[in-house]
């Protein structure tokens, strides 16, 4: 997949702007939206997505009648080009919109299977834009949601925020009782307008409505309607974050910040605060391959562990959200994400375990045609064989026996590769779940290979399940 | 006889006083007049020698909110952006309105235009909250070219408190939005208008 960068060069023009490149193109309009006013009505938000869906379809139609008479090569530089200008208008309209938009358009980012290429690079700048609130707003969103000013309810607190959360931002603070705390505060009103852009969005992705996929499509939508409910709900993390620490001893090396009710709300979160770095500075200090392993099988252990002993599924491997603490605990932090599986998830997903087990491959197919509801009888066509070869790149830390190499660049690229080409033959109907996981898949296994480890990761599966009593004694011991 | 400057200021004290309690307790549309000098204990036409109108009443405790606010506002400054620091000015008189949220829209309606006439109290604290930030702004190096500058002010100010007394989100939360946004907007356009014009964007 190109990179934002990349894209940015090759960003067409458009005729009423010639000469400017993309770059200078997207700067320009994020000079204008501050000059803008901003909507803030359900209609009127409404009314820009309407207006925007407008304007793709135009876009696309172009594209179709351009199509008529163009060779092949020039049409699909033609549809690149169209799909990029269409991410233009999206990305302005979110940006205009800031706020709950942006969160779809940072959670849509994440979900490269919904969207061509074009718009997930352009909507990973979203990732950058979470609107910034100043003191004199998080004072007065405090003073409403904790019944004080922060100089009043804690003994001190910082004003200026020392980290960027999806929905909000995050200031260090010390309470009355001496405890060094993080206060995470959520943007003004952004939770209940979720909902209301939510519903826009099958309509902002009426360009896709043809595809055969597109009832599959549909259904992940409301399912991350749902999770993204769940997600601007801090008392809901809060809780989730609480069980989660549960589940971690001291001799883990694990650690989860203990959550102050007293000082939370729906809207703001406030938990022990973990001295430490994330990865990018951790590994900028040259750590030895030894300290990055252990790190890493921390890592994965962690996902291990909320799956296992607690039924949930972690699948923001996002590097903002893991503290490399300089006593060697690894810290986890930011569980708005965290999946509580349903009886039907659990249990498919509770299946791959015999196939990751064995390593074999009928089983792996067997699995597949399940988790595709597809007949068992069914043959292995084109897509079914190409959804196995992206599962076993996927599994392969698994089922490998003893230390797996995430450091090994043709594996991790092997598996984005089959995913990409899954992308291109649209293979992309599944479950609603799928997203969920291919953000684990691409997240974990970005974080491993930035941190060149090599991690046995078949052990510290094995040692999670067995730490649960499963009874896995019918194919345990069929293992490659 | 005459009646002493401290009698007057203590009557209109009473009647303000009283206002506040029947305002908030019987809610603004049922408080009259008549109401409000038996509370505070003086006859119906001796009110009307201190407000003409009952809107003339709220207006007057909206003023003396406001008052209270710039305080507020000023004890609590630091340094900052134009906008935070408008922003915390708005933000200190939301919170010293807050008792009067619902019968400030009245009050509101006596002030329809800058430009327009209204009563003594609603154009006095107009004229107030107009002054205060002319001077917020020119500690910020911003000196308004025209007038235009301050009335836009005042229309997005007036907006922004209609807005609130409608605002049925918890804890008036997208009031706070709103209030972000439009100053963060009113700032880039100040900015915009400060520069020669030869280096304005012309989008």
């Amino acid at each position: 997949m190109a990179n934002v960068a990349d894209l940015l060069h090759a960003v067409p023009t458009d005729a009423d702007e010639p000469g400017l490149a993309g770059e200078t193109r997207l700067r320009e309009l994020f000079a204008r939206l501050s000059l803008r006013p901003v909507p803030t009505g359900t209609w009127r938000r409404f009314w820009r997505l309407g207006g925007l869906h407008a304007q793709i379809g135009l876009a696309y139609t172009m594209h179709w009648l351009r199509g008529w008479f163009q060779g092949a090569e020039r049409k699909q530089r033609d549809l690149a080009a169209t799909r990029l200008n269409a991410a233009f208008r999206l990305l302005e309209t979110m940006g205009y919109l800031r706020g709950a938009i942006m969160k779809v358009g940072q959670t849509l980012a994440n979900f490269p299977d919904f969207l061509p290429e074009e718009f997930v690079a352009t909507l990973e700048r979203l990732h950058f834009l979470a609107p910034p609130m100043h003191f004199a707003l998080v004072r007065e969103f405090l003073h409403n949601e904790l019944g004080g000013d922060p100089e009043d309810v804690f003994a001190s607190f910082e004003t200026e925020a020392f980290a960027a959360a999806s929905l909000g931002q995050v200031h260090r603070a010390r309470l009355k009782t001496g405890e060094l705390v993080a206060v995470k505060v959520q943007y003004p009103g952004i939770a209940r307008t979720i909902r209301a852009d939510v519903r826009g969005l099958v309509t902002l992705l009426w360009p896709l409505r043809l595809s055969r996929d597109w009832d599959s499509v549909k259904a992940r939508i409301e399912y991350i309607h749902r999770t993204l409910e769940l997600e601007t709900d801090y008392r809901n993390e809060a809780r989730l974050q609480e069980r989660v620490r549960s589940l971690f001893r001291e001799d883990d090396g694990i650690v989860v910040p203990r959550v102050f009710q007293e000082y939370s709300t729906h809207r703001v979160l406030t938990m022990e605060y973990l001295a430490g770095r994330h990865v990018h500075d951790y590994l900028a200090a040259g750590p030895t391959q030894d300290k990055r392993n252990r790190f890493a099988a921390k890592l994965v252990r962690s996902w291990y562990r909320l799956f296992y002993a607690a039924r949930l599924h972690h699948p923001d491997f996002h590097p903002g959200n893991f503290i490399f603490m300089d006593d060697g605990r690894l810290g986890l932090i930011d569980f708005g994400c965290v999946l509580e599986l349903e009886d039907e998830d659990w249990e498919l997903m509770g299946k791959s375990d015999r196939p990751l087990t064995t390593g074999r491959r009928d089983e792996r197919l067997a699995f597949l045609k399940e988790w595709l509801d597809l007949p068992s009888d069914a043959p292995e066509d084109d897509r079914l064989s190409l959804c196995d070869r992206y599962a076993e790149a996927c599994w392969k830390p698994r089922t490998a026996a003893g230390e797996f190499d995430f450091g090994d660049e043709q594996e991790f690229r092997r598996a984005f590769d089959l995913f990409i080409e899954m992308l291109r033959k649209r293979y992309t109907r599944g479950r609603p779940l799928d997203a969920f996981i291919s953000r684990w898949d691409f997240g974990s296994r970005s974080m491993l290979y930035r941190l060149q480890a090599r991690v046995d990761v078949r052990a510290i599966a094995e040692q999670e399940i067995a730490a649960t009593g499963w009874d896995r004694s019918d194919y345990a011991t069929l293992s490659n | 006889m005459r009646v002493s400057q401290q009698a007057k200021a203590s009557t209109r004290k009473r009647i303000l006083d009283s206002a506040r309690v029947l305002f908030v307790r019987e809610g603004f549309e049922h408080a009259t007049t008549r109401h409000i000098a038996r509370e505070a204990r003086i006859a119906a036409g001796t009110l009307f020698n201190y407000f003409p109108t009952k809107e003339a009443i709220a207006a007057a405790l909206v003023g003396e909110a406001l008052d209270a606010a710039q305080e507020d506002f000023e004890r609590r400054r630091r340094r900052c952006s134009l906008e935070e620091d408008l922003f915390a000015q708005v933000a200190a008189g939301l919170r010293r309105l807050k008792p009067f949220r619902r019968f400030l829209r009245p009050v509101l309606q006596s002030t329809p235009h800058p430009a327009g006439v209204a009563d003594n109290e609603a154009a006095a604290i107009r004229g107030e909250q107009m002054e205060r930030v002319r001077r917020l702004l020119a500690e910020h190096g911003i000196e308004p070219e025209s007038p235009l500058t301050l009335q836009l002010y005042w229309t997005l100010y007036v907006g922004v408190l209609g807005f609130w007394t409608a605002d049925r989100s918890p804890k008036q939360e997208d009031t706070l939005a709103l209030l972000d946004q439009s100053l963060a907007m009113f700032a880039a356009w100040l900015r915009e208008t400060a520069r020669p014009e030869s280096q304005r964007s012309h989008n």
